[in-house]
């Protein structure tokens, strides 16, 4: 990764958390060469492009689209790709939050609040279906 | 990747599917730690594969199941 798709990449994520939405490619530069670098930093696995519309799908830990996992923290509402996810946006923003989803099981609402990186609630479980070898396979399933 | 109540829970929702792997919450909260907490740094590079396995087999996520490719 060179240091231009380095700096694309903190200009992206910069505004996201500042925004709290996603850029569209013309609000960082111009077009084509902000998804450019996009497509090379999808690549890399260090950004997800949706393959249909070329926007923006994932800056991980956080979701751009919603999802199940609902996180609180620094003063917003975001939305994590997993749980593991959910847990990384505190970490990421280095703040203490809540963690609000259902269990895929029942649909019982599960409520977690994160104080300095621990979680309150000792009971719950995290289950990963995926093997790691196969994570990237389809990033959005797993 | 899904956060459960219970054992039941998860054998129930993988409707005979193979299970994964099933880990305490306290294991997530420090793995998210581990993982993700450059991730907005200015100086963010990304992570090698040998510095994401090293930080599953500190938690103690060993094994084919967690191995990185």
């Amino acid at each position: 990764m060179n240091d231009a798709d380095l700096e694309l990449r903190r200009r992206t994520y910069a505004f996201f958390v500042e925004h709290g939405r996603a850029p569209g490619a013309a609000e960082l530069g111009e077009p084509e060469e902000i998804l450019a670098g996009w497509h090379r930093l999808h690549s890399e696995h260090a950004v997800v492009l949706n393959p249909a519309t070329d926007e923006l799908r994932m800056l991980n830990p956080f979701s751009v689209v919603p999802t199940a996992y609902r996180v609180q923290a620094g003063g917003r509402w975001w939305y994590g790709n997993c749980a593991w996810d959910a847990f990384g946006i505190c970490a990421t923003l280095h703040t203490d939050g809540r963690i609000e989803t259902s269990c895929p099981d029942c649909g019982e609402s599960l409520a977690v609040e994160v104080r300095d990186g621990q979680a309150d609630d000792d009971s719950l479980l995290f289950h990963v279906l995926v093997p790691a070898a196969h994570w990237w396979d389809d990033i959005v399933f797993t | 990747m899904n956060l459960f109540r219970s054992e039941e829970h998860i054998a129930r929702w993988l409707r005979g599917r193979e299970p994964g792997a099933t880990i305490p919450v306290a294991t997530l909260a420090e793995l998210a730690q581990a993982w993700w907490d450059d991730r907005i740094a200015p100086d963010w590079q990304p992570h090698t594969r040998e510095q994401n396995q090293t930080i599953l087999e500190r938690l103690g996520l060993t094994g084919a199941f967690w191995a990185l490719p």
